[in-house]
């Protein structure tokens, strides 16, 4: 009996959790000028729009471009972090730690103030550069946090077995931690690539006529309500769906791999 | 196997300055800002936010919007959560994804449904129309209601999972050993599973209150002129008015509410953990 409310209390909040997605794909299928559901007749004319605008697919560029180049630093930078704040012992550890993770805590638009303040100073707003290495600051906490969690669980006797064998320390990391690392910092390029492409705040404050597409839809909310902003709506979600879900895949399957080895090992 | 220290600086040099230069130098500049006017210390701009009648109700309403969100989220995440950790772990996996699904979609999407939802012409009040049950359209969109949807909804899945981490860390032995000595169920659960799993649950809370403060999007989006939270105001400050150092007073203000809400977050975080490992856990 009970069993069977909290079933249906289940189904309820999920559905109200997924309530966008019941609503967003019927609406940027519409062939009206107009927002409506459900829609008198389908076509894909609002996902042509897309395309055809110039500002849309710049935007677009533009935020790959700062998500791939955020991604890749902040998967550097992190990754060596990592391997420091697990495999040494110095004082400013736990500091060091909160520090890197701060970012994804501190509310965002402190962050964006704190930044234009400097940035005008700096002469940096409106810069694609620094832009990036600030969106790489935003994703740092995901990787600092998914490879060093990943580097605690590691078995450090492989690489200590490399290193009886012969390898010197960096050969002996490279080929026996890094390719453990390896579905660890998949994943969290990709957490890393969506907080970098989703990122509205600090973009906003900082960007100046820069736009990524997150501030090029946030600037569409406030002219008009045409059904481009569903279809893009969708693709992202498509998108981040997509994304997520291959990142995911990978980070259980090797977890299990190294599960099963520790355990036929024991 | 340790490392040098001058590989350790190596290792941590690029993260470092990253994070000196485009976070920590900054934020100090804005506590800065807030007490100092370039030449002097002051507290002018203190004064002027705190004496101000509009700031002191944006942080008011701030504060009071983030526990009512917080509140709906754990009252609502709990059961969610109660109700994931006795699936099969296999169903568990999926119901996980599901809850996780929108987490993943755009904050600013998830936001831009409820307009479309909530609006005067929108699907619901559409709906209540075709229905008969109202006349002319309810206004939905714009008022502190819409505003607190969309923050549950944005917030609901890292409450449930923190709900679920900790109800799932509750011994099973413990529910088992209070079952064969008598208790119902409901006994099970009122004197075993929902104490020992309520401070994980709290922390779960903690960290939604902390993201609660800092919405900008749903209040800008969603809520009319009534519901601006501190956010808002600090966007306006900066970008209308001009006056950074009252924008920099309100950041130093919420910087201070995280950081405290993040101590009470150790406190309880390490208490539970001394809890486990007590003698009750083993």
């Amino acid at each position: 009996m009970t069993r069977a409310v909290l079933t249906a209390y289940f189904v309820l909040v999920a559905s109200f959790l997924l309530l966008p997605l019941f609503f967003l794909v019927p609406i940027s299928l519409t062939d009206s000028q107009f927002l409506e559901f459900p829609p008198k007749s389908l076509s894909l004319r609002w996902y042509r729009e897309f395309f055809v605008d110039q500002s849309w697919v710049d935007a677009t560029l533009a935020s790959l471009k700062i998500g791939v180049g955020a991604t890749i630093l902040s998967l550097l930078f992190g990754t060596l972090a990592s391997v420091a704040l697990v495999r040494a012992d110095f004082r400013a550890k736990g500091l060091l730690t909160a520090i890197f993770i701060a970012p994804l805590i501190i509310p965002s638009v402190v962050i964006a103030l704190a930044l234009y303040i400097v940035f005008l100073r700096w002469q940096l707003v409106n810069n694609i550069y620094a832009l990036t290495l600030v969106h790489a600051l935003i994703a740092l906490p995901y990787v600092v946090m998914i490879v060093s969690g990943s580097l605690r669980r590691y078995d450090m006797t492989i690489e200590r077995a490399a290193r009886v064998l012969g390898a010197g320390p960096t050969r002996a990391f490279l080929y026996t931690t890094l390719p453990y690392l390896m579905p660890a910092m998949f994943a969290s390029a990709i957490l890393a690539f969506f907080a970098s492409f989703d990122e509205l705040i600090i973009t906003l404050f900082i960007s100046g006529g820069l736009q990524t597409l997150p501030v090029r839809i946030w600037n569409d909310l406030s002219l008009k309500l045409d059904p481009t902003v569903p279809a893009v709506a969708v693709m992202l979600t498509l998108l981040s769906i997509v994304g997520m879900t291959v990142g995911e895949i990978v980070r259980r399957r090797n977890e299990r791999r190294y599960q099963s080895n520790s355990v036929s090992e024991a | 196997m340790k490392l040098r220290w001058t590989k350790t600086t190596l290792l941590l040099a690029p993260a470092t300055v990253l994070a000196a230069l485009l976070f920590v130098y900054p934020v100090f500049g804005v506590l800065k800002l807030s007490v100092h006017d370039g030449t002097a210390f002051t507290t002018d701009a203190l004064r002027q936010v705190y004496n101000s009648q509009l700031s002191i109700i944006v942080l008011q309403r701030t504060f009071v919007t983030a526990a009512t969100v917080t509140g709906i989220c754990l009252v609502m995440g709990y059961p969610m959560a109660y109700f994931m950790a006795g699936l099969s772990p296999r169903k568990r996996v999926l119901a996980t994804y599901l809850i996780l699904l929108p987490f993943w979609i755009s904050i600013l999407v998830r936001t831009y449904t409820w307009i479309i939802l909530l609006g005067r012409e929108g699907i619901l009040n559409k709906a209540l129309a075709a229905l008969g049950l109202t006349a002319e359209p309810v206004q939905l969109l714009y008022t502190p209601m819409a505003v607190h949807i969309g923050m549950v909804q944005i917030l609901l899945p890292i409450v449930i999972l923190t709900c679920l981490t900790s109800i799932l860390d509750v011994e099973r032995d413990l529910v088992k050993a209070a079952r064969s000595l008598g208790a119902s169920p409901r006994q099970a659960f009122w004197k075993v599973v929902f104490p020992l799993s309520v401070s994980g649950a709290a922390t779960g809370g903690i960290i939604c209150f902390i993201l609660c403060l800092g919405f900008y999007v749903t209040p800008t989006l969603l809520g009319g002129r009534t519901s601006t939270l501190i956010a808002n105001l600090i966007d306006l400050q900066v970008h209308k008015t001009l006056k950074w150092d009252l924008a920099a007073v309100m950041a130093s203000t919420l910087l201070a509410a995280t950081f405290s809400c993040l101590l009470a977050y150790w406190a309880l975080t390490r208490k539970r953990s001394e809890f486990a490992t007590g003698g009750l856990a083993r």
